[in-house]
């Protein structure tokens, strides 16, 4: 991927402001490397600006050829605006790409794009496209295709596109389609996206894994049925919850560099325990993931182990529409009895730092340290009284996984201790996930997002789509707006801290913990390492020669 | 005879409709397509979004008439969509003219629909997964029966001596130990690199790390293996075997009770020409019975050993498709599952008439 | 505090004993093994000349002897372990075992009371006496009693509740100390902590009450179901027969697995199935009691006025209590509309589900078996007598046949609650079970399979327990049916 920096910007103002605040210790390396990237630096250039040398963990160049086995949960197809979950997205990574690429260590890197760059207040980017991509079809790969694609992501009429809310400005309120003048095409190479609003989170989004890069004709298709992307393998077998293969297309001169002859996904199904059964048994050579006791057991029977830490976790909430939830005082009584660090220790197995009830994560750039939140449990059974819920009864939902499942129990655990009455209710992943937004109190695992405010706006805005926890707060709304067009980490830390406490004020969910990622694979495996939104691109992995 | 079994299949033609249409029902109840709807469509509908994506895919119709359609007796649903003008249906291909598509297509013409979670065509998945049990079943059955026989003919040879009594104790426990007890104890104790044997052996230096059996079986799907197969067949293999054994111990003592035995003891033939060549015959009719009643019992743990070991046969696609509620492969599971039930039923009897002198059908 | 051992101070000393017995059995086992494979005889008795019999031994009978010896040996052994860890009390001395079987003291006198009775008494108590006289029947009744004392006393026994949680205990293994016990708690965790720090000991104790709760009465349920259909189906046959047959075969045709999965779902419970279905099914013990005692008692109208009254009142109440909810929005108006006042009771829908799919899955297959054993006996010279009588069909059915029907319906009774303990076992094992923190065997086996190569003491004793009391149920039916069979 050294290719890939070459083009980009070699400063920008706000970077060097960036640049200035990391000299004087206001931001950390990482999260210099995340915002001045976002921008359109490269890494190597946002590394000599606050002179070091770009130790970015360069890739290790593999062998050419080989086969590799990867663990991973093989679902049903669809078009990748549509896609759910970060497995579609590596499945069919190797068949369609993407735009830009975020990275282990925080920066963001081109892929489709050669680079791009960001205006001084963030609302005009000018992507400039790699040139002499194909199609594996033949067709050249131009502008026409990414504004096609941008125009796709800006329909909000399409059922399940949650590439629309990534878009943000981008989209008409009222068309609900790509705002006029927003995309345009300046020549076969550059496309421009002119924003209303100044919004730094559009790069993260175009990075994000249903952010595929589609045929200009085959727009809201499913990758398996043409088969056609720019990307250097092809499918020759997929079976929904048993097995994908991919195989390098000899028909196609991809423009990059591919090591693997053959990678082929392995769903060994939800349970951990059956991972390890396999592993064991010889059934591939690289985990999806590896979580809880299995870390340690991975690394016992001698496989490589790989972790990043992220801000992933499981929000055990309630749903505000729901009684006896819909009075604050309930709610403050349930997180004021629950002990995070216990919740860790028994949910993630102590793999992870403790969270504070509030959905914006230490290693985020904008994080803003508030006191710590108390326990008591006798203070919150007395809340709960003076609120009359005293015999309510909570019933928990959670999903029969390993993870959230133990979440929810060790939680509830808890609220017992202090007295409460707690009912679980566990239901496997088809039941469970067809009402996800609407169980009066469950949880669910969210993934890392790389700034503090995507996911502020994708989960707790009022009303928007994956609203879960049904919070309505207009002061919220009108801060968030507000950090959105803020760039400076310092600016927006004051404006964070404040949409941080009214998260933990008006107890809107409780937010456990935030998990160290891992992933195993067998020695010689190369660039297998954990990615902290579980990305897996075929095109880097290999085996050692 | 002929009569006979012309009875019996129509017989099993009857049940095996009350069934499906009792699946049918069952997995068409409203809280189950409005989990359809939700999973396929988008998590967020309202009610009356609900209500209008399952009409626009064929599941709005009175029940009856559905059922008709998956049957084949009734022509498939086809409608224009309102929105973008082109015509779906249940016999229609993507883009295909509707006035080419067939009109009926179900189970009768041979299609078996539609699977919503895999987004295939339900014949195209079941025939592998059948497949994959079939050879689970072979070697269950061709580890268990032998076994089973031996077991029960030892112990029947001599009523209530102490090898009798022994195997019988044998045979009781092992119908006392199910599936998922007998695999769990199995994994512990051979597939586990931590604890049990495998461990040792590393030790002593006898296995090159890893574990002497496998605890995954997911690798026999491409090929079988003496070391990834054992666990599942012995699993399967060990809870259908006491039952068996069992029976032949209880008719191997009867017939060695018989008065052409005794007599043939008191003429001095050798007690082992006696077994073999008298007694063995007539004692194995009653077990034959057991064994073919065995397969559809063999299912069920086919189901949980699959899942147990991993193993993406029949067994595991049934509890995909009941666990998804993925209506079309669960239907054309149960016809399966029926279909074993029924034939081997068929089996046991004809084969008991045909095994036993005494018995004549007219 | 240290971690227990597993014997105690105990271990000093039984120990070698048990090793010695354990070995000496196996020794012996090979040898005889290997003596009657070269062609040796265990002795005959031989009649001497002065007409006293002496037994010839040979090498086969001293290694049996040695068998046996070793086999009482260990019980020996075993035994000590139990009265020692009662005498010794605290577990430290006693370690896990002494300490689990202080525990279980309750059940041990229960068990010793029990026995002592029963074969004090056995000549005067009929089939169940019988039971005394096979070692198989006895080993198998002390298994299952054994079973049912620990449901009793689970309160008693239990250290722990079954869902405390204290968190440092996590996985730790057998006999471990809590990190700081509170003032009467008890101070370890006997078989270690399951993947949430909940005692295992403990979890296992209160599955044993959870499934004793529901097993025997689903059976018990399946055979008033079975019954009520066998007789008529069996006595008139025709084309009640074949429509009763038709539907038991087709529910027999449906695969296990695939019906509770079918039927033990979310949606199908939320759509009220269970509710039709208890419905149906609990009329029939009703029905059973009212033409039980209604045959009997015709001739004797206040009497049969007031059992037959009692039966339908007490019996109607529990069935409309059962069945209906009234406070549940969700439901069909249908099960909403007995007052809530009247209605005593309410089962929540997961076990009415559970309960409901274990009865309609057994009652097909009793429903053959009586059926089966009608046909043979309504040929008997009794029944014709009682047919002459005047005597009407129900009387007949229900006091000339039914009692002389007993063996095999008690023998498959027996082996009945053992295949409904697995088959709960099996709905736990998918997942499908009362509730998820319920401490069933099934349930836990199930949450211990995910860690068992690691841990495997969460998942292994549940699945003991499970096998035993299967393995004591199928004993006692043997014992039973061979016992019966002397008759």
């Amino acid at each position: 991927m050294t290719t890939t920096t070459t083009a980009h910007l070699a400063t920008h103002p706000a970077a060097e402001m960036y640049a200035r605040e990391y000299k004087t210790g206001q931001l950390s390396r990482r999260e210099f490397l995340v915002r001045s990237t976002a921008l359109g630096l490269s890494a190597a250039a946002a590394y000599s600006l606050i002179g070091l040398s770009p130790a970015m963990a360069q890739r290790a160049t593999p062998a050419k050829g080989g086969t590799l086995r990867i663990q991973m949960g093989i679902l049903a197809l669809k078009d990748p605006r549509t896609y759910d979950w970060s497995e579609m997205g590596n499945v069919s990574r190797g068949l369609v790409e993407y735009l830009i690429e975020y990275n282990r260590d925080g920066t963001f890197s081109g892929v489709l794009l050669e680079g791009w760059e960001a205006n001084a207040d963030a609302t005009q980017y000018t992507l400039r496209l790699r040139p002499g991509v194909t199609w594996n079809n033949g067709d050249a790969f131009t502008a026409a295709d990414v504004a096609a694609n941008f125009a796709a992501w800006c329909d909000t009429t399409v059922e399940g596109n949650s590439m629309a809310a990534r878009m943000g400005g981008l989209v008409d309120a009222d068309t609900g389609q790509a705002r006029a003048g927003g995309i345009v095409v300046v020549d076969d190479l550059t496309v421009q996206i002119n924003l209303p609003a100044p919004d730094i989170t559009l790069v993260p989004g175009m990075a994000d894994y249903p952010a595929a890069i589609m045929h200009r004709d085959l727009i809201g298709t499913n990758p398996l049925d043409h088969g056609v992307g720019t990307g250097a393998y092809r499918f020759t077998d997929y079976q929904v919850g048993i097995s994908a293969r991919l195989e390098r297309n000899p028909d196609h001169s991809y423009w990059g560099d591919a090591y693997l002859d053959e990678v082929v996904f392995v769903d060994l199904g939800t349970d951990p325990a059956a991972w390890f059964a396999g592993a064991e048994a010889g059934e591939f050579d690289m985990t999806y993931q590896t979580v809880g006791e299995f870390v340690d057991l991975f690394s016992a029977v001698g496989w490589d182990r790989s972790d990043v830490t992220t801000g992933a976790t499981v929000v055990v909430r309630p749903n505000q529409l729901n009684a006896p939830y819909d009075n604050v005082e309930v709610r403050r009584a349930i997180l004021e009895a629950v002990d995070l660090s216990v919740v860790l220790e028994l949910g993630m197995n102590g793999q992870g730092t403790v969270g504070e009830n509030h959905h914006v994560c230490p290693i985020h750039p904008e994080y803003a340290e508030l006191p710590p939140m108390v326990v008591d449990k006798a203070a919150a059974q007395a809340r709960l009284a003076a609120a009359g819920h005293a015999d309510a009864n909570f019933t928990l939902v959670s999903l029969d996984d390993g993870l959230t499942r133990f979440t929810c129990d060790a939680v509830a655990a808890q609220m017992r201790d202090a007295g409460m009455t707690v009912t679980r209710e566990v239901l496997p992943g088809s039941t469970f996930w067809n009402d996800w937004l609407n169980y009066p109190f469950s949880a669910t695992e969210w993934n890392h997002r790389e700034l503090g405010v995507q996911i502020l706006n994708l989960a707790y805005r009022s009303g928007v789509a994956w609203n879960e926890t049904a919070f309505a707060n207009a002061e919220f709304d009108s801060l968030l707006d507000q950090a959105n067009g803020i760039q400076d980490a310092n600016a927006r830390r004051e404006v964070m801290a404040r949409l941080q406490r009214i998260m933990q004020e008006e107890a809107v969910t409780i937010v456990p913990y935030w998990r160290s990622l891992f992933r195993h694979y067998r020695p010689g495996v190369v660039n297998a390492d954990m990615h902290p939104k579980f990305e897996i691109n075929i095109h880097h992995l290999g085996l050692s020669a | 005879m002929a009569f006979f079994i012309l009875r019996r299949i129509g017989v099993m033609a009857l049940t095996a409709l009350c069934l499906t249409f009792v699946v049918f029902f069952l997995t068409n109840l409203a809280p189950n397509l409005e989990k359809l709807a939700k999973t396929q469509g988008n998590a967020r509908m309202s009610d009356a979004e609900v209500v209008s994506w399952l009409d626009r895919n064929g599941y709005g119709g009175p029940l009856v008439v559905r059922y008709g359609e998956w049957l084949g007796v009734v022509p498939g649903w086809l409608r224009e969509d309102p929105i973008t003008g082109e015509w779906r249906g249940r016999c229609l291909a993507r883009g295909q003219d509707p006035a080419e598509a067939a009109r009926f297509c179900g189970l009768l013409q041979g299609d078996l629909g539609y699977s919503t979670v895999s987004a295939t065509e339900v014949s195209s998945i079941i025939g592998g997964r059948l497949q994959l049990t079939g050879i689970l079943m072979f070697w269950a059955f061709a580890v268990m029966v032998p076994s089973a026989l031996l077991v029960g003919v030892l112990a029947g040879m001599r009523e209530g001596s102490r090898t009798d009594r022994t195997l019988s104790t044998f045979s009781i426990a092992s119908t006392a130990t199910p599936e998922y007890v007998s695999g769990v104890i199995f994994i512990v104790l051979l597939a586990s690199s931590q604890i049990g044997i495998s461990p040792l052996l590393v030790e002593w230096g006898w296995l090159e790390g890893g574990t002497l059996f496998f605890g995954s079986a997911r690798s026999a799907m491409d090929g079988v293996t003496f070391w990834n197969f054992t666990l599942p067949v012995m699993t399967i293999a060990l809870y259908g075997m006491g039952y068996i054994a069992r029976m032949t111990r209880a008719s191997m003592a009867e017939v060695m009770m018989a008065q052409y035995i005794r007599t043939a003891r008191l003429k001095g033939v050798k007690f082992s020409n006696i077994v073999m060549k008298h007694a063995l015959r007539n004692a194995l009719i009653a077990p034959f019975t057991v064994i073919m009643l065995q397969f559809p019992w063999l299912l069920n743990g086919v189901v949980i050993v699959e899942t147990l070991f991993n193993y993406k046969g029949f067994g595991w696609t049934l509890v995909q498709a009941a666990s998804n509620n993925d209506i079309e492969l669960l239907l054309a599971c149960s016809i399966v599952a029926v279909f074993v039930v029924l034939v081997t039923q068929l089996m046991s009897d004809i084969g008991y008439v045909f095994l036993n002198p005494r018995i004549r059908i007219s | 505090m240290e971690a227990l051992s597993w014997s105690g101070d105990l271990g000093a000393f039984l120990n070698p004993v048990l090793m010695v017995a354990g070995l000496g059995f196996v020794a012996a086992f090979i040898a005889n093994f290997m003596l009657t494979l070269v062609g040796l005889r265990p002795g005959e008795m031989v009649v001497n000349a002065d007409h006293s019999l002496s037994l010839q031994r040979t090498p086969v009978d001293y290694t049996l002897m040695a068998m046996k010896y070793a086999v009482a040996l260990f019980a020996l052994g075993v035994l000590g372990y139990v009265i020692g860890g009662m005498i010794l009390a605290s577990p430290e001395q006693g370690g896990i075992l002494g300490g689990m079987a202080a525990r279980l003291t309750p059940v041990w006198l229960s068990l010793a009371a029990l026995f002592a009775v029963s074969i004090t008494f056995k000549r005067r108590l009929g089939l169940y006496g019988k039971l005394f006289d096979s070692p198989i029947g006895m080993i198998g009744f002390g298994l299952v009693m054994f079973w049912i004392f620990v449901a009793v006393f689970s309160g008693i026994i239990a250290t722990h509740g079954p869902i405390d949680v204290i968190s440092q205990m996590r996985n730790e293994v057998p006999g471990s100390p809590l990190p700081a016990p509170a003032e009467g708690q008890y101070a370890y965790y006997l078989l270690g902590g399951d993947n949430l720090g909940r005692d295992v000991f403990s979890r296992v104790i209160y599955g044993g009450f959870e499934v004793l709760k529901i097993a025997p009465l689903a059976t018990l349920f399946a055979f008033m179901v079975g019954v009520t259909l066998g007789l008529p189906a069996g006595y008139y046959g025709g084309r009640l027969d074949t429509g009763i047959t038709f539907v038991a075969n087709l529910v027999l045709a449906f695969p296990v697995i695939l019906l509770f999965y079918l039927l033990v779902t979310p949606e199908i419970v939320a759509a009220g199935i269970p509710n039709y279905l208890s419905m149906v099914l609990f009329v029939f013990p009703i029905l059973f009691f009212s033409v039980l005692f209604n045959s009997r008692f015709r001739t004797d109208p206040p009497k049969r006025n007031l059992l037959v009254g009692g039966t339908v009142v007490i019996g109607g109440l529990a069935y409309l209590s059962l069945i209906s909810n009234p406070s549940d929005p969700d439901l069909p108006m249908i099960f909403r509309l007995w007052p809530e006042v009247l209605d005593l009771f309410d089962i929540p829908g997961n076990l009415l589900i559970v309960f409901v799919s274990v009865v309609f899955v057994n009652s097909p297959t009793v429903f053959r078996i009586v059926r089966g054993i009608v046909l043979d006996i309504k040929t008997r010279d009794y029944v014709a007598a009682g047919q002459t009588r005047g005597e009407g069909p129900w009387y007949i059915m229900l006091w000339e046949i039914l009692p002389n029907a007993r063996g095999p319906l008690i023998v498959d009774f027996c082996l009945r609650i053992g295949y409904t303990t697995i088959l709960l076992g099996t709905l736990g094992f998918f997942g499908l079970g009362v509730s998820p923190e319920s401490p069933d065997w099934g349930s836990t086996i199930n949450e211990g399979r995910r860690l068992l190569t690691i841990y495997p003491h969460p998942a292994l004793p549940p699945a003991l327990a499970l096998m035993s009391l299967v393995l004591g149920l199928n004993l006692l039916a043997d014992g039973l049916r061979e016992e019966s069979l002397k008759d």
